[in-house]
Order: structure tokens, then sequence, then C-alpha cells
């Protein structure tokens, strides 16, 4: 570990991570170039460096993606890549109330701390951690997904009825396409190019991106910018301490985070989303939250950052990568005739051990670059609306074609955002159709995969039984339990102001 | 994203170039070439396209551009080639038999046969695989303990194609069990097999070689030992006619003019030839393969009647 350590600290391994969290910079903002592309566009440069040049520079792009996601996630309500989605809820109003700089430097900081949590993971504890990972079969994820579909409870709005029916309409936009299992075509209306589905990415671009350049049209008359921006001197320095006065909050996010990332399969928009769940269930304030509440952003940030190193610890393991740009720097390492997987910590330990230094130090890069850049970022606010929304519907479109290479993504993208855009001023919320478009990819297949295996036992046997189901069970029906109740204590309150009000009214007659 | 492509590309090409004379008549190749990879970055198919890059460039003496374009089990990328000029500057992977079950009995826009084929240039046989510590440690253990226990057998397969695979193992076995659908590939499949959470796994033998720290073939299909595995094949054990086997090769867009299709076939035996994609091939676990365009395209019309035979089977299963 001491070898790596001095390994990753060579002028050469810092350029060349250096290098990819600029580039990480750029992917991470442009909506539509998510982490896998970007390290999969990168990945024939690194043949003229070392392999474990190579894969810090990998590692430092992926890491700082996923910080850089957050800029247009704040700035302009569009998630640069799917885990930014929950920053957007309270980052996006930050930046509306012209605490942008706050909001950007936040998820700066978030992001580093989740970096570190999530490297120290890979570096410490990453055997430990892979064996419960492990215990994760289709009906853990089954319940996982149950789970997180709770936190429409978190982010509904005013209406929880809404609310679920925003996330049934994202879970049945994700079902079109070719079904798991027994490879039927549902929703495809004839059309061969539905078989693939409608691509993660760009639905979430429709759901978010389109409804807000809509919007900003509509608004033209009435507003010039997004919002007002000045720049603060000495914001960094607050903003850190402000994310540091919630240290439960800080280590919650990062746990979850670190946990969900190292689930293969599962990834850095869910360990976000569940983050961004229990950041609201857990705070003693929450009247705040997606209205402008820093916490709403570390928690996304810290758990999407600490669930990318995490998602390298199944890689080095057991060999399967955590997530998909981890699959694309295991098959950097494969071209080079390294084979990740557990054999790597004997024949190539000190690489092992510097790709998870470079991480962490990815983080420290991103901070340092992040917090320099910030105040220049959030300058993107002060571009007037009538040529921001075209540069954004330029960059949506250009995000969602090059996705999957596909000019019918971009229709089905167009087609998302004006649906939602039309929803929304039905008092719609946009974050639960995201949910169900994330969820419904992990939900269904398990679920399918879960009824299969108990053909060979029972129902019960295979969803009700095992420590994990039996956890995720009872956090799933406690989640529930927690909305049904603030519900009700909401309508009580409600009422007793109301009649308070009366009374006083009342009182204020008789004396009259 | 076609540029930044080039231009890493270019970068890439730049490193790695040398000195050997490019293959090259009449004026082809003249531009750069498009290689479509219709799966995930960090996938077979990605790892093939990127084996074959550096010789390709070289012995073709222009770039070659990878360009994803996945979904639909490689359809939607079968089909965007399918509907490229067939002028030798695009090509793409080919995964059989995955080409023939993608547009088995659906309106995909192409029928395998349509494609002019350069050549195959690896394969890998199937395997039964059990996680390390699994209490099966033999095949014959593991066939005993599906009779004792008719249908108590978890097997996960990838997707459709994984289904009729079962349908010919547990034929070949003689036993019954219970098929468990995995998508998004064998990468998803892993982890639950080390877990525990099915019991056993088909695969390719490449798999078990590449992951063989975690997890043990028990047993391989066809007729050959593989010799970067121990496992014995099923037929040396008395269990007769498990035939499957994934290939993987490269192919251009219908009505390519043959001349075209023997310089690109040309640079991909130079290419597969050297030893550096060869030692990469055999440390994967595949068998590396030379084919005529004539016999890639024999090869795929032969396996489409051996994907019909276990999609029969498959059908008597159900039917059971």
């Amino acid at each position: 570990m001491i070898e790596g350590f001095m390994q990753a600290l060579q002028p050469s391994y810092m350029l060349w991570l250096t290098v990819g969290v600029m580039i990480g910079m750029v992917v991470g903002t442009l909506p539509g170039l998510t982490a896998t592309m970007g390290t999969a566009l990168l990945v024939p440069f690194t043949f003229a460096l070392q392999p474990g040049e190579g894969v810090a520079m990998l590692g430092g792009l992926y890491v700082c993606a996923m910080f850089s996601d957050a800029i247009p996630a704040c700035l302009v309500n569009t998630p640069g890549t799917p885990a930014a989605m929950a920053t957007a809820f309270d980052g996006h109003p930050m930046v509306l109330q012209g605490r942008g700089q706050e909001a950007i430097v936040g998820a700066c900081v978030s992001s580093a701390i989740g970096t570190l949590f999530g490297a120290g993971c890979y570096l410490l504890l990453a055997f430990p951690m892979i064996q419960i990972a492990l215990k994760f079969g289709p009906p853990e994820f089954f319940w996982l997904g149950v789970f997180a579909l709770t936190i429409i409870g978190s982010l509904a709005g005013d209406s929880i009825l809404k609310g679920l029916a925003g996330g049934g309409i994202g879970l049945l936009i994700s079902s079109v396409g070719i079904s798991h299992g027994n490879e039927i075509a549902r929703f495809t209306f004839g059309v061969p190019d539905l078989r693939g589905g409608v691509s993660l990415v760009a639905g979430l671009i429709g759901v978010f991106a389109v409804p807000q350049v809509l919007s900003m049209i509509m608004q033209l008359r009435k507003k010039e910018f997004i919002a007002e921006y000045k720049p603060k001197s000495g914001e960094t320095l607050k903003t850190v301490k402000k994310v540091l006065a919630h240290p439960l909050h800080v280590v919650r996010s990062a746990v979850i985070g670190s946990f969900i990332g190292i689930l293969p399969g599962a990834g850095s928009p869910i360990a976000a989303l569940v983050s961004y769940s229990e950041a609201v269930r857990w705070s003693k304030d929450k009247s705040q939250f997606g209205k402008g509440d820093l916490r709403g952003v570390t928690a996304s940030e810290i758990a999407n950052n600490a669930a990318a190193p995490a998602a390298m610890i199944p890689l080095v393991t057991l060999g399967v990568p955590g997530s998909s740009p981890a699959a694309v720097i295991a098959g950097a390492l494969m071209l080079r005739g390294l084979n990740p997987g557990p054999e790597l910590f004997q024949t190539d330990g000190t690489l092992v051990y510097s790709f998870g230094w470079s991480l962490l130090f990815a983080g420290i890069v991103t901070f340092i670059l992040g917090s320099l850049f910030a105040p220049y970022l959030v300058r993107i606010i002060s571009i007037p609306l009538r040529l921001l929304a075209p540069l954004i519907m330029l960059l949506a479109v250009i995000g969602a074609y090059a996705i999957r290479n596909n000019i019918f993504d971009v229709y089905i993208m167009l087609g998302i955002g004006v649906f939602v855009f039309l929803i929304k001023r039905l008092g719609f919320h946009p974050g639960p159709i995201g949910l169900g478009l994330i969820l419904g990819p992990i939900i269904e297949p398990s679920l399918v995969q879960a009824m299969y295996i108990a053909d060979a036992t029972s129902v019960w046997n295979v969803f009700f039984t095992g420590t994990v189901n039996i956890i995720l069970i009872a956090l799933s029906v406690l989640s529930i339990a927690f909305i049904v109740w603030t519900q009700r204590v909401e309508r009580v309150q409600k009422r007793a102001s109301a009649s308070a009000k009366d009374q006083l009214a009342d009182a204020a007659d008789t004396v009259e | 994203m076609i540029n930044r492509n080039l231009i890493l590309g270019a970068v890439a090409g730049a490193v790695l170039a040398a000195t050997a004379g490019p293959v090259s008549a009449a004026g082809y190749p003249e531009k750069d070439i498009t290689f479509i990879v219709p799966y995930k970055p960090g996938g077979g198919s990605d790892a093939q396209a990127r084996r074959l890059q550096a010789g390709l460039e070289k012995n073709l003496g222009v770039k070659i551009r990878i360009v994803y374009k996945t979904g639909g089990g490689g359809a939607v990328g079968f089909n965007e080639l399918h509907r490229s000029k067939g002028d030798g500057y695009t090509i793409s992977n080919v995964v059989v038999p995955n080409i023939i079950v993608s547009a088995q009995g659906k309106d995909v826009g192409y029928k395998p046969s349509d494609f002019s084929y350069i050549g195959m240039t690896e394969k890998s046989v199937g395997a039964l695989a059990v996680k390390k510590d699994s209490k099966f440690k033999t095949l014959e253990e593991i066939v005993a303990y599906a009779k004792k226990n008719p249908g108590k057998l978890t097997v996960a397969g990838v997707g459709s194609t994984g289904h009729s695979n079962y349908a010919e193992l547990v034929k070949a076995l003689g036993i019954t069990a219970t098929y468990v659908p995995i998508s998004g590939g064998v990468g998803k499949m892993l982890p639950f097999i080390m877990g525990g959470h099915v019991d056993c796994g088909i695969l390719a033998a490449a798999h078990g070689v590449k992951h063989k720290a975690k997890v043990t073939v028990l047993g391989l299909a066809g007729t050959k030992q593989s010799a970067a595995l121990s496992a014995p094949t099923m037929e040396s054990r008395g269990f007769k006619g498990f035939t499957m086997e994934t290939t993987w090769g490269i192919m251009a867009p219908p009505g390519t003019p043959a001349d075209r299709i023997a310089i690109l076939n040309a640079a991909l035996h130079k290419t597969t030839a050297d030893s550096s994609v060869k030692n990469a091939q055999l440390k994967n676990g595949l068998i590396p393969m030379v084919q005529t365009p004539a016999e890639a395209k024999q090869y795929v019309a032969d396996t489409t009647g051996a994907v019909d035979r276990r999609n029969n089977l498959l059908k008597a299963l159900l039917k059971k």
C-alpha cells in the first residue's frame, strides 16, 4: 500500500490524473456525455501511458464527472449525468435564490469528501465490504429498488398522489422495449427503434432539460436571467464550514454512497437518491428540502462521489465492475494484459493500491479545481435567457444523440420533454418521473429473476427470508409509514393553525 | 463525438503505428473506416474491436474509428450497419449466434444472411460454472443433485439465447432444473453465482478463464479440451449434445464489393497472425479463428441451423 502511495504521488501520475480530472469536468458538465462515454473515448489515449498512469487518468475523469454533473443540475436544473438528479432538487432553487456559488462550492466540497471516503473504503475495507455486497441477489435488488421508490414521498411536492402517478409514468416509460426474461416487445407500436427501449440518459434529459427550456421561453418577457449572481469573496471557506457543520449527515451520506456503489448494477444515481431521501428523513427541519437546502446538495453529491471509487471494489475483489465506467476501466486494463480481479493483488498489487490512492487524490484535485472555477461557472446564469435557452436545447439534442449515436433518441427526448412540460403545469414534479426511469431497469429484471428462482423453492422463501430482504422490507414499510405520518401531522397542524386563526378572529370580533 | 474518436484514435494510432506496408489496391481504402460496436463499452465486442484496431490501422494504412451503437441485444448496431453504404468504409463486430437470435421471428430490419462477412476471429465454447467454494466439485455431483431434486437446481443464463442453450444443456445432462434469465450480460450474472443466489451459470469458457479466481468451470461444450481450463468436456463424461459456442468476427454492409472485402479480410488475417493479438486471445481463453469471407458466411448459415435446433428443444421443454 505504501508503494502504491509513492507511485501515485509521482509527478507523471499526478499530471495525467489532473488531465483526467479536467476532461471529467467537461464531460460531466455536458448533459449526455456520461462518465462511461468519457472514459471510453479516452481509453485509446491511455495506451501511450504506463497502465497505472492510464487508470489514474480514467479514474480522475470518473471522479470529477461525478462532481461536475452537479454544475448543470444546479445552474439550469438539468443533471449532467443521471447521478446528479437529486442534486438538482435543492441545487437549482439555491441558484434561483442567488446562492449559486454556495451550491457549486457545496457540491464540490461534498464530492471531495465522498471521494475520499469511497477511496478510503477501497484501500482499507475492500474485502469485508464485498462480502456484504455478495449477499445481494435478485430479490435483494428488488427490495432495494422498492425502498428507493419510497423516496417519492420526499420529493413529490404538494401531492403524494401526483408523485405516485409520476413515478408510475417513469416506470412505464422504462418498460418500453424488449422485456426481461421472456423477451417480448412491449409498447413498441411496431416501431423497430423502440425495441432497444428508451435510453435512460436521453429520457432524463427530456424530463429535466426540455421543460426547463420551455419554461424559460415562457418567462422571456418577465425575466432576463435565471437569477442574480454576484461573486462573493470568502464564500468557499464559509461553505466548507457549512457542509462540515453537519458531521452526522456527511458520514451517513458517505456510508450510503460507498455501500450502494459497491453493489454491481446499482451505481451512483441510486446512491445519490437514497442518500437524499435519508437526509430528508433524518433531518429535524425538513421544511427547506426541495426549496434550496444545502444539505440536499451535499447528500446527493457526497453519495454519488463515494459510489465512484466504491464501484471499483467489486472490480478488484471479484473481477466484476460495479458500474459502467468501471467496466470501461476494466477493459482498458485487459487490453494491457492485466486481468482485473483478486489475482491482481498478487501479480500487480502496487497497481491496485496506486489506483486507490489516485482516486483519493482525484478527489482533492477536483476540489481545488472546482472551487477555483466555481465563481466563473456560476456566471453561466448571467447569460440572457434568450441565448441560454437555445444553448441548453442544443446541448440537450447533442447529448441525447451522443449517448447511443441514435437520432431516434433525440425524438424520444423531445417527446418526453414536451409531455413533462405539460404535466408540470398540472402540478406534477419531474423528480418522481426521473426516479421511475432510473429504478425501472433495477426493479424489473430483479423481480423477473427472483420469480424464476422462486420456481425452484417458493415465493415466500425467495422474497421474505434472508436478513437483507427483511431489513429492506422493514425500511420500506417504515419509510411509507413515515410519509403517511408526516402528511397527517401536517394536515392536523394546518387545521390547527386554521382554527387558531378562526378563534383569534372570533376573539377579535368579541373584543370589538 | 465522432471527431473526438478520430483525434483519440489518431493519437493511439500514432503511438502504435509501425512500419509494415498497408494492403491496399485500386484506391481502397483511402479514408478512415468507421467500426460500429453494437454492445456497451467494456464488453466482449468492445474488447475484440480494441484488440484488432491497432493492427487493422497498420495493415490498412487508415484510421479505424470506433463508434458505439447499442441497444436491442445488438440489433440497433447491426441495423445501423445494414443501412450504411456498402463501400467498405463502415464495418462492425458480429457475434454469432447473437445476430441470428436478434433477428429471429421479428422484423429488425435485417436478415443475418444479408451481410457481407469479412471473417470470424475467435470463439469460445459454452461452459457450466459454479462458485469457487460450491458444494458441487464435479459435473457428476451436480447432475446427481439435480436428478435427486428435480427442479431445485437454479441455472443462470443470459437472456433468451441463454434459455435455448439451457434447453440443450438440461437435455445433454438429462436433468430437470430451473432457468434464471439474466439481462445485461455475464457481468451481471457473475456476482449472483459468486454470492450463491443461483447454483450455477451458463457462460463462455473465456469467462471461466478470466474469472477462475472466483468461479470453477465444471464442464465444457463441444468436443475439444480447452488449453486454458482444466475442466473436462461434457461429452468426455458421457453427456452428449451440448454444442453452445460464441463466435466473434467482423462484417460489412450488404453488397460491399468483393474486392474490398478481400482487402479487409487480408488485413484481418495479418492482424490476427500477429503474436500480440494471438497471445491476448489465448490469455482470455478464446480460440483464434482464421476464415475466408465465404467460410464466414457459411459459418453463420450453419449456426442458424444449430440455433433452430436449440429453439425447438426449448419449445419442447416449455411445453412439458
